[in-house]
């Protein structure tokens, strides 16, 4: 009996291995980008970040439309997720297996370490006039411009109109003070049923709520020298005012742990009255009757703007930059890139695509359903675009103060230190 | 012995048991009831059952994502690495079991050291390594990794099954003309049984299991095991708890199912492992 | 006859496979881990060079790093302990002859056989204080009024994460101990009943010290997995609200990935696994000794 199972579980062990081998077979015709120089084939190894549920179908797409152009490149176009995409580069830069096209959100660290080909390298002139010049423009440091805009959100006030309506609230709250008026009213009515403002100070994005509360407190990252600024009065007041929203219980209760992702989806199924996001946060499905206003205070809306560099590659010639400049041309091709971005749901970064989705998103569709594109929706957040303010990312301590806001935001809303004693702490870490 | 219990003992044993087995399979209810759920219910308070009962979510999955692909990529690098850290562990732990040589005990200090590091330190020297072999992105390469770290449990058990059995029946068999290999697999093999399909178990689970080295390793999609697979449907825009959690429950069902037809043998094989372990 | 020389050589040959297997699998990259803990490594993850023991005076620095070291000390002693104990006991119930007996021990399988992503995710949805089930459980049977906040302070949601520790654990020590007991003849303990020993004393005499092998190995490997155990730390909490709830796993993988400080976080795992060889030789110099004694 015994002798019997395990000649059952060995002969299934190696049905395993043989079928692995069959796996790694096909490992190795896939792989072979490396291998394909020899032939006269340009490989190009490509990571782009999962903006959505159906991010590969496109970009496997765009890869056999490109290849079958370019018989001479050779992609390798790798998706990957924005939870893993860090520790997946830098793992792959310790290991000297830096891709050569990368999309991702932030490139100071990467130019610190002399890793990014400039962008006027590879940029042909044509592509470079059509960027919107503020986002070509983002990614300057010390001169010079190291990555290309891929494409632009901007952050608006949601607010369920009709919860606030039952609650007593007209119009969407135009100040801080306002915006505590209208949470209490929410819980007033609700009770605990309805959260009545989504928060997340989590270590995902809580740079994103910091820059929300600081900038529309009057304060920021720099000062008007564009030195940091961190422990200014306003922002310490920011500070103060994201601890009270929590104190008061009008939050969502794990800020420190709650992403983005599932306040939206809260937000979407009506079970969240207000908070900040994304444009194109609520679910295409949604009943909720809402409305996306500016932020309260001084209305600076956060622009999030993500980007694509080129690793330098000693190595390679010529036919290297000539095939990248090949695919950022036709990436950026407007019928192209006005289909990626109404795909995504994103806003484009360049100038021709802005205008014909103004005009023609209807043109395209949504991924991974049959929902076409909204002219009107572009047309008024494209506007909205040049108003935004973007993270310091030019700034070679930019990592170090995202993450050291998020950390002031936890120990003060925890309780362990002040508002001002925290920020001070950072403001002394950052300018040493 | 236990006809004579009293009866305040069994009904004590009996309201034991029934907690613990509520409290086990608590999260699994909730996971196929959220499997189960609309996605506009997932966040919905006033109800623990889903509204709707959506059946067709246990089968969009298979066409949301290759599901089908994680768990056949899965299957074969658990039972690839299984097979591989058996057949490199039983030479290893019968020597140590039945041989004297110099360095037995440095080399059993080894290997409890060896599993000292958790794959997620050392991340960045593997996937070096693999890069140098050219094995990065690979199944084959996942494979070794699950059995190497493997390797120091297969050894342990192993050895601990072979030394229960008396080394008698072996002698005996080379008395009557087998090698010393032909007295393994003949004679000794076939009594060690429940250790060796313990360590099958156990080694299989773990590769079954093993997320972060697969994570980091594995870039093409079609080479994802399961446990990455199920990340596409945390997207950057929303978490599709629905189809996570049907993605998982077929994740475990295969292991849970593993576990039980052995489950015999699994307890008998822990004791020849533990006891002169 | 073989010749002597290769009589000697015999042992090694049998090791050759499985010492090539962790050698090339598991030493290489533990060499390197060990290069760059002493090298300065940029914020991408470039290696830059050797710089002496600079990173573990930083990481020594850190207040961070010592609340960490603490609890990670917490964490491996809480699920360790607890589970051994509990396990223990739920093996002795489960040695016992009731109906239903084999459900039970089928039902004890699923945390065990369930992957540990999978587990953490599950109990980060349930313990979810605006949506999660459990306050959806208890307030329709009525137990709560209004929802509870299950994660509150730091030191709730680093219990939560020892549940959840306890929780996968705690099947793998009843299986063993299940194992060890199932081994002990009956009849020790009846000629110990006609003695009139009380179950204390059974307990103490007789099933402990036959059980203690298994225990030990379960104990021995429990402690190694729950020190280096990632999912459940990282994905319930990544060690929020402001690093007060990472073990030394979850800190390395932030100061690596998130934090670009590939130096210190090569140098805390270098002294997490010092701290796990020397409880390990520990451990090593008393099985030998036994193992020699006996």
């Amino acid at each position: 009996m015994k002798k019997k199972l395990i000649s059952v579980l060995l002969c299934a062990a190696m049905v395993g291995t043989m079928l692995a081998g069959c796996g790694n077979k096909e490992s190795s015709d896939g792989g072979s980008s490396e291998g394909g120089e020899s032939s006269g084939k340009v490989a190009l190894d490509v990571i782009i970040s999962q903006y959505g549920n159906y991010t590969q179908d496109w970009w496997t797409e765009f890869e056999k439309t490109f290849e079958e152009a370019n018989k001479d490149i050779d992609l390798n176009i790798e998706i990957v997720s924005w939870n893993d995409i860090y520790s997946v580069v830098n793992t792959r830069i310790s290991s000297n297996e830096q891709p050569d096209i990368l999309n991702i959100s932030g490139f100071a660290d990467y130019v610190a370490d002399d890793l990014l080909m400039a962008a006027e390298d590879y940029v042909s002139p044509e592509l470079k006039d059509n960027f919107v010049p503020s986002f070509w423009e983002s990614n300057d440091m010390d001169g010079t411009v190291w990555a290309l805009p891929i494409l632009a959100s901007c952050r608006s006030l949601f607010c369920n109109v009709d919860l606030l309506k039952e609650a007593g609230i007209e119009n969407p709250p135009a100040t801080w003070d306002e915006v505590l008026t209208a949470c209490k009213a929410v819980q007033d009515k609700f009770g605990k049923d309805i959260v009545p403002w989504g928060l997340d100070i989590s270590t995902d994005e809580g740079q994103a709520a910091f820059s929300y509360y600081t900038w529309n407190f009057g304060g920021g990252y720099t000062d008007d020298n564009g030195d940091w600024a961190l422990n200014s009065k306003e922002n310490v007041e920011a500070v103060e005012y994201i601890k009270k929203l929590i104190d008061s219980g009008y939050c969502n209760s794990a800020p420190f742990t709650d992403t983005r992702y599932p306040l939206q989806d809260a937000f979407s199924a009506g079970t969240l009255a207000m908070m900040i996001g994304p444009m194109n946060m609520v679910a295409a499905d949604s009943k909720v009757n809402y409305v996306a206003a500016d932020l309260p205070g001084e209305k600076t809306a956060l622009g999030v703007c993500d980007q694509l560099m080129v690793f330098k590659d000693e190595e390679a010639g010529d036919e290297r930059t000539a095939a990248i400049t090949k695919f950022f041309d036709a990436f950026y091709e407007c019928e192209t890139y006005s289909n990626y971005m109404v795909y995504e749901g994103f806003l484009p970064a360049t100038q021709d695509a802005s205008d014909n989705l103004a005009a023609n998103a209807e043109k395209y569709t949504v991924g991974g359903s049959d929902a076409t594109g909204d002219s009107e929706y572009f047309k008024t957040f494209c506007a909205v675009l040049p108003n935004c303010k973007f993270y310091p990312m030019q700034k070679a301590e930019w990592m170090d103060v995202r993450n050291g806001v998020i950390d002031v935001e936890q120990q003060v809303c925890n309780g362990t230190l002040g508002a001002q004693e925290a920020l001070d702490k950072l403001q002394e870490s950052v300018a040493k | 012995m236990s006809a004579k219990r009293k009866s305040w003992q069994t009904i004590l044993l009996y309201v034991f048991v029934v907690i613990l087995c509520v409290l086990i399979l608590y999260p699994y209810l909730v996971m196929f009831i959220t499997a189960l759920k609309d996605k506009k219910e997932m966040y919905a308070i006033d109800h623990i059952l889903p509204e709707v009962w959506r059946w067709s979510n246990f089968s969009d999955i298979w066409t949301a994502a290759p599901v089908f692909k994680y768990l056949a990529n899965s299957m074969i690098i658990a039972g690839g690495a299984t097979l591989l850290a058996i057949l490199c562990g039983i030479p290893a732990a019968y020597a140590l079991a039945r041989m004297r040589f110099k360095g037995k005990g440095i080399f059993m200090g080894a290997v409890i050291m060896s599993q000292m590091f958790s794959p997620v330190v050392l991340l960045v020297g593997i996937y070096r390594m693999m890069v140098n072999i050219d094995l990065n992105d690979t199944i084959l390469g996942l494979i070794l990794l699950n059995a190497a770290f493997n390797q120091a449990f297969a050894i342990w058990l192993l050895r601990g099954t072979f030394m229960g059995i008396s080394p008698e029946m072996e002698q005996a068999a080379k008395i009557d003309g087998c090698g010393t290999v032909r007295a393994l697999i003949k004679v000794l093999l076939p009594m060690a049984a429940p250790g060796i399909i313990t360590t099958l178990i156990f080694v299989f689970i773990n590769a079954w299991n093993e997320y972060t080295i697969a994570l980091t390793l594995i870039s093409t999609d079609v080479f994802k095991p399961i446990t990455v697979g199920i990340n596409v449907f945390y997207g950057f825009n929303f978490i599709q708890w629905q189809y996570l959690f049907a993605t998982s429950l077929f994740a475990t069902i295969p292991v849970v199912v593993l576990f039980l037809a052995i489950e015999k043998h699994l307890v008998a094989g822990l004791t020849s492992g533990g006891v002169k372990g | 006859m073989k010749k002597k020389t290769l009589t000697a050589f015999q042992p090694y040959v049998w090791l050759l496979p499985s010492v090539v297997l962790m050698v090339s699998m598991i030493l290489i990259p533990i060499i390197s881990v060990f290069k760059i803990s002493f090298s300065d490594v940029g914020r991408s993850g470039l290696v830059k060079g050797l710089n002496g023991v600079q990173n573990y005076l930083e990481v020594f620095e850190e207040p961070v790093f010592w609340h960490t070291l603490q609890n990670t000390i917490i964490w491996t002693v809480v699920v360790v302990g607890v589970s051994t104990v509990f396990g223990f006991v739920l093996a002795m119930v489960l040695n016992q002859e009731f109906r239903g007996r084999k459900f039970v021990r089928a039902v004890v399988i699923f945390p065990w056989a369930t992957a540990l992503i999978i587990q953490s995710v599950i109990w980060k949805y349930i313990i979810n204080a605006d949506y999660g089930s459990l306050n959806v459980l208890l307030k329709k049977i009525g137990l709560i009024d209004g929802f509870v906040n299950w994660t509150q302070t730091a030191g709730s949601m680093f219990a939560w994460e020892c549940w959840v520790g306890i929780f996968v654990t705690f099947p793998f020590v009843t299986f063993c101990v299940l194992s060890g007991l199932q081994s002990i003849d009956g009849s020790l303990y009846e000629s110990a009943s006609v003695d009139g020993a009380s179950f204390w004393q059974k307990l103490f005499k007789i099933t402990l010290p036959l059980v203690a092998p298994s225990l030990t190995v379960s104990t021995v490997l429990n402690i190694i997995y729950v020190f280096n155990s990632f999912p459940i730390v990282w994905t319930i909490s990544k060690g929020a609200p402001a690093d007060q709830t990472h073990t030394l796993v979850t800190y390395l993988y932030k100061l690596s990935f998130t934090d670009g400080k590939g130096g210190h976080a090569a140098a805390v795992s270098v002294i997490g696994f010092v701290i796990l060889a020397f409880c390990a030789s520990i451990y090593m110099i008393l099985s030998l000794r036994g193992e020699e004694e006996s």
